[in-house]
Order: structure tokens, then sequence, then C-alpha cells
């Protein structure tokens, strides 16, 4: 089963808290004070979102910026304007870790200095966020309402427990009389988990397969070039509709799999292109030339030239993700469990909201998160362009 | 003499091209020597990359052999074939293409370094990237270390690209046109660091340009071998060839170098070729490339089979020039149509 299961829980907290103290004694020690309290709240907060996961990688990503604050240019001896025999080059290795440490948390500060330039990115950015928050945090604030309600909530004169939206339930109520705020809170983990799961899954899977086929070429590449082109041209929602009628998915997991396997064809496609196009590049030649060998070429010389298009794809693959699923569920064709946006529409349906004026919020609002958390992705990816481009994130 | 560093044997190199073989080399005959310059000079197409390349072990023969300190670069292995790649190191033309965009210029300088274990600790490593940047200069060494390359002028990242040629101490480097894409202004400054770097480092320098005049600038200490359609026609000192040229077109091309004196342009011997059209790779003319466009075409001679490249009599390089090499000189084509 995937999810958010280690949601904002104390546990959490204890860690965001305890891997915290150490930007925050970095910043004490270096007189960075605003940074290391930051570096703080940075990974208690992450550190309750997502536990263990969140506060650590949050401590280093903290620990990196407010060091980059402290570390100023001259304490590099490369940057010294003495002659090269006063220059001394030997270092500690604390000396190295703090200079590496500085580098890529200024790499770090570039990168949100670019998501703060970008407008529209920084829109998705907030977007994003706020649809993570939101599920991550939410449950926190409202409390799951799962109960059928009868009686107590029918409106006098009214003939459906559906109602509008009102100043004690902002979203309305469903056909059962419960909150649906509470839904859209709760109903959103299952859906971007999985998405987000097929979404990298997707991705791995195509830049392997993409640039084993372009670099190793011969009969692997005519393989694995007829199984994509196999892939592609069966239609691809139908197949998954027939595919997921036979198996019994009620491990999103599988789920999310199978999503991927029938996603990759086209990115490894483009990504097989790619690193063909990328291997004539002349300075992959000098590289050749230089006896670097074919891993740093690989890892070195042409990935990293393809990794905002991948990440950019990863996106993008995800919001396919999430219409696929959110379709099966449409249909029934994934065993329906609540909460869960896509159940929600498709209840919705069946019970009439097509019909009902009062029930319009329970079609609407589930569609609407849908769409908003798609349309800030799609808006995200202008950061991420300017995040991995060195050209545009030193911007110049 | 002393023995080359790299010899091509007879090498041919044929490419595919819609199922159709394009011969791009035919039997090229070259050496390099230690410490030179050897500049090839011709028209584009003439497959000047293609040697380039195929002297740097980044392309293979499809005939004949490259020999490197005698032995033929097919049978190295191992550790002499790890000696053999990083003798040669390649400056290519476009310096926007030539430099990885996704590292500092210090990361492009390190990798190497650090992957041959030509420096013994991390300090040593930034001290020869100091002592690098220095080397072509580009000081002070802290402004650039740590840019990336789209923050440099072209030739900045000319001299970048030299820089890193230099990291792994190789006796050759191929520059492939290196400075045709740089402003003119900086052009000299450029060779003069190359020229500098031969002198002091003691590397060759295979200096590959289409302009015979910056060739003749360059190499004027070196050799200089001149190419038409796949095929060395002429190769000698420079001096030689650019003072008494033998082959026709050397002659034509030598002619059409402008000089700075406009007296000495107006009476230079003017040289006008039967054809300005060059023929296509896919379709060369039998025997001597260059008769259908040669002012001096003997009928029967030059059309039959390809001339070899000699020694003629009155002169010190080596010429693909049938008339010449049989002792004759070259009679106007025609003339010799009027005599008829
Ligand atoms: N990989 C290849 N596949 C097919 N044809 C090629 C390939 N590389 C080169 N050629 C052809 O070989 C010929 C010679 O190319 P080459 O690059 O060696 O010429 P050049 O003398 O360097 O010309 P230029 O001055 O334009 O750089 C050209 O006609 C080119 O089209
Ligand atoms: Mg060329």
């Amino acid at each position: 089963m995937i999810g958010f299961s280690t949601v904002a829980t104390p546990v959490g907290i204890l860690i965001g808290m305890l891997v915290g103290l150490i930007p925050l004694i970095v910043g004490i020690r270096l007189k960075k004070i605003p940074a290391g309290i930051g570096g703080f709240f940075g990974c208690a907060l992450s550190g309750f979102a997502c536990g263990f996961l969140g506060g650590i990688p949050m401590m280093i990503l903290t620990t990196a910026v407010v060091v980059s604050y402290a570390y100023t240019v001259k304490d590099d001896p490369f940057l010294s304007r003495a002659a090269l025999d006063e220059v001394d080059f030997t270092e500690t290795r604390t000396q190295f870790l703090i200079r590496s440490f500085a580098s890529f948390g200024r790499a770090l500060r570039a990168a949100s200095r670019a998501v703060l330039r970008n407008r529209a990115g920084f829109v998705g950015f907030v977007g994003v966020m706020f649809f993570l928050l939101m599920t991550t945090f939410g449950p926190l604030v409202i409390e799951y309402d799962g109960r059928a309600h009868y009686y107590d909530r029918l409106l006098p004169g009214s003939q459906t427990l559906f109602q509008g939206p009102s100043a004690e339930f902002p979203l309305g109520l469903d056909y059962q009389g419960r909150d649906i705020l509470s839904h859209i809170v709760y109903g959103g983990q299952a859906v971007i988990a999985t998405a987000v799961v097929a979404g990298i899954l997707t991705t791995l899977i195509a830049v392997t397969l993409g640039a084993a086929s372009a670099l190793i070429g011969g009969i692997v590449d005519t393989v694995l070039t007829a199984i994509t082109n196999f892939i592609l041209t069966i239609p691809q929602f139908p197949l998954l509709v027939v595919i997921a009628a036979i198996v019994n998915l009620d491990d999103r997991l599988w789920l999310a799999v199978l999503l991927a396997v029938l996603d990759f064809p086209t990115l490894m496609r483009a990504i097989r292109a790619q690193v063909l196009s990328l291997r004539e590049r002349d300075y992959v030649e000098a590289a050749f030339s230089l006896n670097m060998g074919l891993p740093h070429i690989i890892v070195r010389e042409v990935l990293p030239n393809m990794v905002s298009y991948i990440v950019i794809s990863t996106i993008f693959s995800i919001r396919a993700a999430m219409y696929a699923q959110v379709g099966l569920v449409f249909l029934g064709l994934v065993p329906l469990q609540e909460p869960d946006w896509g159940v929600m529409i498709l209840v919705a349906r069946q019970q009439g909201a097509l019909f009902l004026r009062e029930a319009t919020s329970m079609l609407l609002s589930p569609i609407l998160a849908i769409a908003l958390f798609q349309l800030s992705l799609v808006l995200f990816t202008r950061s991420l362009e300017e995040i991995f481009n060195p050209r545009l994130r030193e911007g110049l | 003499m002393t023995t080359p560093l790299i010899e091509l044997h007879h090498v041919d190199r044929t490419f595919k091209k819609d199922n159709q073989p394009i011969r791009v080399l035919q039997d090229v005959n070259l050496s390099v020597y230690p410490g030179e310059i050897l500049c090839l000079v011709g028209e584009s197409g003439c497959g000047k990359t293609t040697t380039g390349k195929i002297i740097a072990g980044l392309l293979a023969p499809s005939a004949g052999e490259v020999r490197y300190h005698g032995e033929n670069v097919n049978q190295l292995r191992g550790e002499r074939l790890a000696t053999y790649r990083r003798d040669h190191q390649i400056v290519h033309q476009d310096p926007f293409a030539s430099l990885n965009p996704a590292h500092t210029i210090g990361q492009i300088l390190s990798y190497p370094i650090a992957r041959h274990r030509l420096a013994a600790n991390r300090a040593e490593v930034r001290r020869r990237v100091w002592e690098l940047l220095t080397l072509v200069d580009l000081t002070p060494p802290g402004d650039i270390v740590n840019k990336y390359p789209h923050q440099l002028s072209g030739g900045q990242r000319q001299r970048v690209s030299i820089a890193r040629a230099l990291t792994v101490n190789p006796r050759l480097i191929i520059a492939d046109e290196a400075v045709s894409m740089v402003d003119v202004s900086i052009r000299i400054s450029l060779l003069k660091t190359l020229q500098r770097l031969r002198e002091t480092l003691g590397v060759a320098i295979v200096f590959i340009t289409h302009d015979l005049a910056l060739a003749k600038y360059f190499a004027w200490e070196g050799r200089i071998s001149v190419m038409y359609l796949g095929r060395v026609i002429e190769v000698g000192r420079t001096e030689a060839v650019v003072h008494n040229p033998a082959h026709p077109y050397t002659r034509a091309l030598i002619a059409a170098i402008p000089e700075a004196d406009p007296e000495i342009t107006r009476s230079k011997a003017r040289l006008t070729l039967r054809s300005e059209d060059i023929p296509s790779l896919t379709a060369i003319p039998p025997g001597c490339a260059f008769h259908p466009r040669c002012p001096f075409f003997v009928p029967g001679v030059c059309d039959v089979a390809p001339p070899p490249l000699d020694v003629p009599p009155n002169y010190e390089q080596q010429v693909a020039c049938l008339p010449l090499l049989g002792g004759g000189a070259l009679t106007p084509y025609a003339e010799q149509d009027a005599t008829v």
C-alpha cells in the first residue's frame, strides 16, 4: 500500500526538531542566526510532515543554505589574487566539507531565486505546495466525516441530504449529508500518491531503457524499440480498462505499476532520441578522447543536460497517471475506497448530481481539486526549467 | 630524422550516406613528428576533420593503418590504448558546443585530472587547474573557475578547450579550425597562445584550416599538407610550399592569398582555373582529381591513374602531380590546344 503513511505524527515532529538542531547549531557557530532558526523550523515541519524521510533531507538542505551564507568567497584559496607559489591549496577534510556544502547551498539559493523569478512557475509552486500541505496537514485540522447522516442534517422541506455551500459547511454536504470539505482534504492522498509513484516509475523505466537503447544499440535497441512500438500501437486507455477489469487492482501500488508500464514508451523514445543527439556533441567526443570512460560520460556529460527534460517529463507522467487513475475509478474498475476524489465524482454522478442543484458542489469540488492540482503542476514546470538550466538559473 | 608520433599509412575512409558509399579519404599518408606544427589545408569538405579524427583515434580508418610509435593502433590494448588516446587531444571548432554547459570551468578541468590520477590529492588538483588556466592566459583564474561556459566569451571558451586538452599532458593537439569561429581581433592572441604552448610544452600541433593565409602565418616553422577531395596533394616545409608551390592547386591557392602590399598583389601571377566547381565526393574524377579544373591539364596523363606523392626535380616538398614528377615543366592547357 502506498500513501502518506507517516503523515504528521508526533514522532515526526520530534525527529524534525532533533535534526533541526544541526542547522541551528551551525547557524549559531557561524553567526548566521536567522538562517539557522529558519533551518530549524524547516526541519521540524518537514519531519512533522514526512517523519524520518522528511527530516533528514531537510537537515542537509537547510544546513547547506546556512553554511553558504556564512562561507564568503574569500575563504576559498582559489580565489585569492596572490601568485600561484604563495597560494596554499591544502585543506582539511572539514574545510573541504564546508566548501562543498557552501557551493551546494549556493546552488539551492540560486534555485529558489529561480522559482521566485518566474511568475507562472511561482504560482504553480504555490498551488502544488497548497495541495501537498492540505493533504498532509489538513487532517490535523479537519475531522473526517465518514459516517452517513440522516435526519439530523436534513434541511426542513428538502428532499435530499445534498446541500450547497453554507457557513458551517464551506463546500456543502454530499448525498449522505457528509461534509464535502473533509472528503476533499482526505481524498487527495490516495490519488496524489498513486499518481506520483506511477509518474516516477514511468520516468525510471523510460530513462533506463531509453539510455540503454541509445548507448548499447544493436540488438538491444531493436528489441526495445519493437516492444515500445507494440505497446504504442494498442490504444492505451481501452487496454487499461480491459486489464483493470481482469486483474484485481486493490493494491494501489500495482495500479501505479500498471499505469507506468503503459505510459513509458512515449517518454522512452524521446529519451532515446535525446541521448543519441547528446552523444554526438563535441564535448562528449572530447570526453571520449580524454578516455573518461562510459560511466563518466553517461552520468556527467549526458545526463546533466537532460535533467530538466526528465524532471518535466516526470511531472507530465504524474499528470497522465492521475487522469488515467480517476478515469478507472470513474468507470468503477478499481475497488472503490473512500475518501477519494475519483470516487466522489463517480458517486456524485450516480446519486443524480447532474440533475440536482444542491448536489453541484459534490460533483464540482473534486473536479476542481483535480484540475487545479494539475494546472499547478504544469505551471510549476516553468520554474523547473529555470532551476535545472544553468543558463537560466544564473540569470544571464 | 626522429621517429614520428603518429603515422597514417594508406588510410581510406568511407562513409555511407543513403546507402551510397562516399569516399571521404583515399590513400592518405601523413606523419606527425614530436613538437612540430603540421597544417592541414584544403577546401571545405575535402576531409580535413575526418583526417584529424582518425589521428585522434576518434574514428577508425576503413582501410590502411594508423601507427602509434610504430604500432598499429588496432592492436593496442589496455594501458597502451589509454596512453594513445590521451596522447592525442582535439580542440573543436565551435566554442559554443565544445564545453559541457552543465559544469563549471573548474569541474570541466578537474574531471580528467582526477580520473587519471594526474594529481596526488584534491589540493594538487586545484593547483593544477590554476596552473592550466594561467597557461592558457585565463587570468586571474579565480574569475573563471566558478563560471559556467555560457558566461564566457567565445575566445575564452576556446582557451578552456585548450586547457582541457592539456589536462592529460598530450603529445599532440589537433586544433580543428580552432580559431575560425572566434572574433578576428582575438584570433591572433589565441594563435600566439597555441604557439607558446608548443614551444614551452613541446606538444605537437596539427592545425586544420581552410585558410592558407592563416596556415602560412601559423605554421611558418612547420609543415603544410594540402588536401584536395580526400587526398594529400602536396606536403612539405611551409616556407618551401609557400615560396615555391608545386601542385597547380597549391599554386592557385597561394595566388589567391591577398598581400598587404597592393603592389605585390597586382604583380602576382594570376592563375585562372578552368572551372570553379568542386566535384562532388560521390563523383570524383578519375586520375588526378584536380584535372578537370587544372590549367596545366595533360590529356592522357592526368586523367588515367591517381598520381603518387613524391618529390619532383627542383622541389623539396612531396607533390602528387604526374607531369611534374615526370620532370617536365607545366604548360598551360589552352596552348597545347592551339598547337594541336
Ligand atoms: N559521419 C559522417 N557520415 C557521412 N558523411 C560524413 C560524415 N562525416 C563527414 N562526412 C562527409 O565527409 C566529407 C568530408 O568531411 P570533413 O568534415 O572531413 O571535411 P572538412 O575538410 O573538415 O570540411 P570543413 O572545412 O567543412 O570542416 C563531407 O562531405 C562530409 O559530408
Ligand atoms: Mg571540418
